[in-house]
């Protein structure tokens, strides 16, 4: 019962939250602030529950408690994909692929990735719940260093365009790209909802799963494919991420009082869409745009990963 | 009844088991013995399909567990590896519910939930039904565990190491859990077990493994006399034959004592 007060909880603070943000200083103008407001809200709602979802469930199936996808370098791919169709196709790029195309490529792309994780890292017996970490960090590195090699090619107003990509922002977000993203994450949670009541189990680690009768294999997969997908409409629809996931999980964790993926999934969307709302209604409010919503998220989530991993290191 | 034949596996070039025949009959108690490194575990988690055979067959009332699929497997053979820890925090009901999941695919019925009860009745665990298993001891973990291995309700269940870190009161506990599984349900049990008296005094199969493959293997006091286990382990062994049991004394050795 207390569970349902605490995720009760949540939600009514995320509704106060949003009402606040979308009406707070409009002038009830419902032309153009509303709307323009509502869009952002829609895409911090879609985004949270991408990088809530994704999030929680890479843990599962990791895990450890302190690996996401964006840690282990997913998001560094999607930007190294950009620098480089920029490259290619220089600022055209938005033209010849338009949304669908970049957005295709960028799924396609990070399924790809979680193979190569896949492949890599959760095959064989977890030995060490360090080394992943300490993998994945190094990949984020190298591959963002190839991304700014590839930086350094382009014209700067290339790079103009690349850094639209690279900052988490709620305002460049079209509709469009808004109702293709809201479409793909109902279709994930519809296909994974199936894998709800597994999560549980193969949070007890791939043997005991599979003698419990988890084809644990098959759903491991599953489940990376959709965290890819996931991760793809995040970074696209907002921008990447980086240590907000861990945060994210680790809070509802907490919140939550229990391991059940019912309970631990809603509290870590609502989590993420409460930071962005956060973090979006300091800058306009409080800051007055002398900030931006990514600088504010990674200065309090890096903090907290910063924290987490040197307390990690005393249990582990 | 499980049979294994001819079963090896390797590592690459490395072979870890090679050869091996065995027997597992219904309704018994048997424990795999035999030092580190003998292949005793990996023979264990090949008959719990964790791991695949690079060659052999292991057939459970003469069908292939192989052609079975996972969720049916589960229904027959229940498997509980070592828990070095775990920091999930599920209360012990909660992970003996788990135990249910082959039947029910997550969906508790009326069956379930007196599944769940009897295996918590049967390790008398009922003062700890809500407690956290990253709270309470060692001992009352792996109790937990076993209770959740229990209520899965199989023909069949292979520990891995069951009295692993475990004090002699609780060790004493989950081999007369062992016990009644096989006396009083019928289960027929599977376990690798270090600790040689233990296995003398609760088993009624022993299965000795050395270098990967079977070295002897039959009732206890077909497997527990001084010679065979003399050279099982390379040490100078004892038999204290008493009452209660037979007792192995191997703590001093010959020219060795101080």
């Amino acid at each position: 019962m207390r569970r349902r007060v605490s995720l009760l909880v949540a939600f009514v603070g995320i509704a106060a939250l949003s009402i606040a943000f979308v009406l707070v200083g409009s002038g009830l103008d419902f032309a153009y602030i509303i709307p323009r407001r509502l869009t952002k809200l829609a895409a911090m709602i879609v985004g949270g529950i991408a990088v809530g979802l994704s999030s929680i469930v890479f843990q599962t199936i990791a895990g450890n408690r302190i690996l996401t996808p964006a840690v282990m370098g997913y998001e560094a791919v999607y930007l190294l994909l950009q620098a480089l169709l920029v490259l290619i196709l220089g600022t055209s790029s938005l033209m010849v692929l338009g949304d669908y195309g970049n957005f295709l490529a960028s799924i396609l792309m990070m399924v790809a990735y979680s193979l190569v994780i896949h492949h890599w890292l959760f095959k064989g017996p977890q030995v060490d719940t360090g080394q992943p970490l300490l993998v994945g960090l190094v990949l984020t590195m190298v591959i963002g260093t190839f991304t700014q090699f590839v930086q350094l090619r382009i014209s700067p107003g290339e790079f103009a365009i690349f850094q639209g990509f690279s900052l988490i922002s709620f305002d460049r977000v079209e509709p469009v790209q808004l109702l293709w993203s809201t479409g793909l994450v109902t279709l994930v949670c519809l296909a994974g909802s199936r894998s709800l009541a597994v999560l549980d189990l193969m949070a007890l680690g791939r043997d005991q799963a599979l003698s419990l009768g988890v084809d644990y294999q098959r759903h491991a997969r599953l489940l990376l494919g959709l965290i890819a997908v996931l991760v793809a409409v995040s970074t696209s629809l907002i921008g990447p991420t980086a240590f907000m996931g861990v945060f994210v999980a680790n809070l509802a964790y907490a919140c939550a009082k229990s391991e059940r993926h019912r309970m631990t999934l809603p509290l870590g969307c609502l989590t993420a869409i409460g930071m962005f709302l956060i973090a979006q209604l300091s800058v306009e409010h409080v800051f007055n745009y002398r900030t931006t919503v990514g600088i504010l998220i990674n200065l309090a989530c890096g903090a907290w990963f910063l924290v987490l991993t040197l307390r990690f290191r005393d249990i582990a | 009844m499980i049979k294994v034949t001819a079963l090896s596996k390797s590592y690459g070039n490395r072979p870890i088991l090679s050869d091996v025949r065995a027997e597992f009959s219904k309704g018994h108690l048997t424990s795999l013995i035999g030092p580190n490194g003998a292949g005793k575990s990996t023979l264990l988690m090949l008959i719990a399909r964790l791991l695949a055979p690079t060659s052999g067959i292991i057939t459970i009332d003469g069908t292939d567990i192989a052609s079975l699929a996972v969720g049916d497997y589960a229904r027959r053979v229940a498997t509980l590896r070592q828990r070095p820890d775990c920091n999930l925090r599920l209360s012990v009901e909660e992970l003996v519910t788990f135990g249910r999941f082959p039947h029910s695919r997550g969906r508790l019925t009326a069956e379930d939930r007196r599944a769940v009860d009897e295996a918590i009745d049967f390790l008398s665990l009922e003062p700890l039904r809500s407690a956290l298993i990253d709270e309470i001891s060692g001992g009352q973990r792996q109790m937990a565990f076993l209770a959740m291995t229990i209520a899965q309700e199989t023909e069949c269940l292979l520990l891995d190491e069951p009295l692993n870190n475990l004090d002699m009161k609780h060790a004493v506990q989950i081999m007369q859990a062992l016990r009644m599984l096989c006396d009083e349900l019928g289960r027929t049990v599977i376990a690798v077990i270090h600790d040689i008296n233990f296995a003398a005094n609760y088993s009624d199969h022993i299965v000795a493994m050395k270098d990967g493959a079977v070295h002897t293997a039959g009732s206890v006091s077909e497997v527990v006399t001084g010679s065979g286990l003399g050279e099982l382990y390379g040490l100078d062994l004892e038999i204290v034959e008493r009452q209660q049991g037979r007792l192995c004394n191997y703590f001093t050795q010959k020219g060795k004592t101080r």
